[in-house]
């Protein structure tokens, strides 16, 4: 699925579905929330999506799994032979 | 496992700019290769349409994976900037790019990466992210280069239009121009007092019809801009290539002869025999119905455009027809015993509405909606009462008031399980640029075989605001304002274009079922135009308003323009 380019593309689609539904925005707050709490000195990357990860996992909106996961479905019946 | 916290990234402003010190190893990386060591890079960022991202990659089909264990799938791909190896880092897990980065070699330390994914320098021994004006600076260059190269090309292949190249007239051309050209404005009534536009239609054998159709579509301001600036240019169209034929270029050819401002009617006959081809059951001399013509020919529009360019039919943007007419209705079935609401979305070209079966019957929760211009003396809604007129947003109203599904037609409730007596309510999710309301005056009934026309008279006004009708009101309305939990949809309609839209054309019914006539009513410069087929004439505008209206057009009122009472002046 990533030699097709096909991986990218969804990956791209995920993207514009979640900045659509305000997910990405919602978890730029949550790390501006975690940066200033924690000062903005002694928060690392990795720290942030460590904070995020379980929180942005929990939050993605039903439709657009649905919908990911259908694509995911059709391209996997699609290539199978 | 904790990552090391680097406490040395303290600010530092220059040029007012506030950048972050570099991490001693960032330091160390720069003393080492020299003053640009990042523009080595620039042959290798690749930034990926449609986001406008910047990627790192060596070629553009490259797959990256970490050199150490070969995954490629973990979320952060790591390139070394001294060696380009390339290792993954999941913290708290396992960071291969840790492990690299201990790796010295004489000549160089391999401390700092770059993700391959997101274009951004990582240190791998402060285990952060770290920021260097240099390196932001090639990838803003890349992304400078990359649109410079992918605007035009793009467009020449997929739109067939040439270049652009500035053009300004020699003295020759000025002169040619100015000698066969004849100013636009020059009607300050010398040119008879006909707006230009406005041009009889030849009926070509009961093809009032069409004609009148046609009109109002002429006048139409987002379809008649559309092909007036050559949007759909007829000569250079694909789909003509071979046998198919093309209603969007025979209506290209029809505005042209249309604005041309030659005032003889003009006969549709090319465009009637494409109709024909394209609608062959319809094809014949017999009377046909206006509305199912109009939704013919959008449909003949759509057709053409959604072959050639694999468009997606979301939000009606697959072609002008659809972009100028297309709303969306929401569906929502109510189950009487438990409440669940199912909710279903619909396009739609037109709103088709029935005239109330008997007088009077138009008073209902008009309290809640807003005033309307309306004729009758008496204000806002009650005049409808009153009178016992039938009025265009009384049969809104009832388009969109809760209907209780008979027992007959039970629905499937799907939290009860079984069948249930449900209620059944319309309402606008989205409206269109341009809303055409049909008026179901003709009806069929073939359980007794016949068809009768429905003649009562309906008012309509010259202003519409369709706030009232749309999902958001409607909803509103059904829980009293209370707090409910919106789906991701509803929100959207805060960006909604404006619920306010202006009549600018009436296709009126005149006569019996078999043998009537139609005839449009044009509104340009705030007058009314009749055409008749052929003839037209200036009418007032008691005449429109006293008219049956069969098919109204309502434009959304920021693409109506409300010229100036006196032509002429700019």
């Amino acid at each position: 699925m990533i030699e097709s380019g096909e991986k990218e593309r969804l990956k791209e689609l995920l993207r514009e579905r979640l900045i659509e539904c305000g997910w990405r925005d919602e978890m730029k707050s949550l790390c501006r929330a975690y940066t200033r709490k924690k000062g903005r000195n002694n928060v690392t990357v990795d720290d942030l999506v460590h904070v995020i990860t379980p929180k942005g996992r929990a939050s993605v909106p039903d439709p657009v799994k649905a919908e990911l996961l259908q694509r995911i479905r059709s391209f996997l019946a699609s290539t199978a032979t | 496992m904790s990552s090391k916290i680097n406490h040395h990234h303290q600010n530092d402003k220059t040029n007012g700019q506030i950048f972050p010190q570099p991490c001693p190893h960032l330091a160390d990386f720069h003393a080492r290769n020299g003053t640009k060591p990042f523009r080595a890079i620039q042959d290798c960022l690749h930034i990926k349409p449609p986001g406008g991202r910047a990627a790192i990659r060596r070629d553009s089909s490259e797959v990256p994976r970490c050199g150490v264990c070969g995954d490629s799938s973990c979320p952060r791909l790591y390139a070394c900037m001294a060696c380009a190896a390339v290792s993954c880092h999941v913290p708290p897990h396992s960071s291969h790019v840790a492990i690299h980065a201990t790796k010295t070699s004489s000549a160089c330390s391999h401390e700092i990466a770059v993700d391959v994914d997101r274009a951004e320098l990582f240190c791998c021994a402060c285990r952060d992210q770290v920021y260097d004006r240099d390196f932001d600076a090639a990838v803003v260059l890349a992304h400078t280069t990359s649109i410079i190269q992918s605007s035009k090309p793009e467009n020449l292949r997929k739109r067939r239009r040439i270049d652009y190249r500035p053009w300004s007239p020699d003295l020759r051309e000025r002169s040619l121009m100015v000698n066969n050209a004849s100013p636009i404005d020059s009607m300050s009534s010398s040119n008879g007092d006909l707006p230009r536009g406005l041009r009889g239609l030849n009926n070509l054998g009961n093809t009032c019809f069409m004609n009148s159709v046609l009109q109002a579509l002429f006048h139409t301001p987002p379809l008649r801009n559309y092909f007036l600036s050559d949007r759909h240019n007829r000569y250079y169209c694909q789909s003509k290539n071979g046998v198919r034929l093309c209603l969007a270029c025979d209506l290209d050819t029809m505005f042209s002869a249309i604005f041309c401002g030659d005032r003889m009617p003009y006969s549709p006959a090319k465009f009637l025999y494409s109709w024909w081809r394209h609608a062959s059951n319809l094809a014949s001399y017999e009377q046909q119905d206006a509305h199912e013509f109009f939704i013919s020919m959008l449909d003949g529009i759509h057709e053409k455009v959604e072959k050639d360019q694999h468009k997606p039919r979301r939000n009606g943007d697959c072609c002008i027809a659809h972009r100028v007419f297309s709303g969306i209705l929401r569906s929502d079935v109510m189950c009487m015993a438990c409440g669940f609401t199912s909710t279903t979305f619909d396009p739609c070209v037109d709103f088709s509405l029935d005239l109330e079966p008997n007088q009077g019957s138009s008073m209902k929760t008009s309290s809640t909606k807003t005033n309307h211009s309306c004729n009758c003396e008496a204000d806002g809604m009650n005049s409808s009462q009153n009178c016992g007129i039938s009025t265009l947003m009384g049969c809104l109203d009832r388009f969109t008031r809760p209907e209780r599904l008979g027992s007959d037609q039970k629905f499937f409730c799907q939290q009860c399980q079984v069948r249930q007596e449900s209620l059944k309510q319309m309402s606008i999710r989205k409206l269109p640029l341009v809303s055409c309301f049909h008026i179901k005056r003709f009806e069929h009934s073939s359980v007794r075989k016949m068809s009768r026309k429905v003649d009562r008279y309906l008012q309509f006004p010259l202003s519409l605001d369709m706030a009232p009708y749309l999902s958001s009101s409607i909803l509103r309305s059904r829980f009293g304002n209370r707090f409910f939990p919106f789906d991701g949809d509803e929100s959207n309609t805060l960006n909604e274009p404006s619920s306010e839209f202006e009549l600018f054309a009436v296709v009126t019914h005149t006569g019996k079922l078999d043998a009537g006539h139609y005839v449009t009513y044009l509104r340009l410069s705030n007058k009314w135009y009749k055409c008749d087929d052929a003839w037209i004439t200036e009418v007032n505008e008691n005449t429109v308003r006293a008219a049956q209206g069969y098919m109204m057009f309502y434009v959304q009122k920021m693409l109506y323009y409300k010229a100036s009472e006196k032509q002429g002046t700019s």
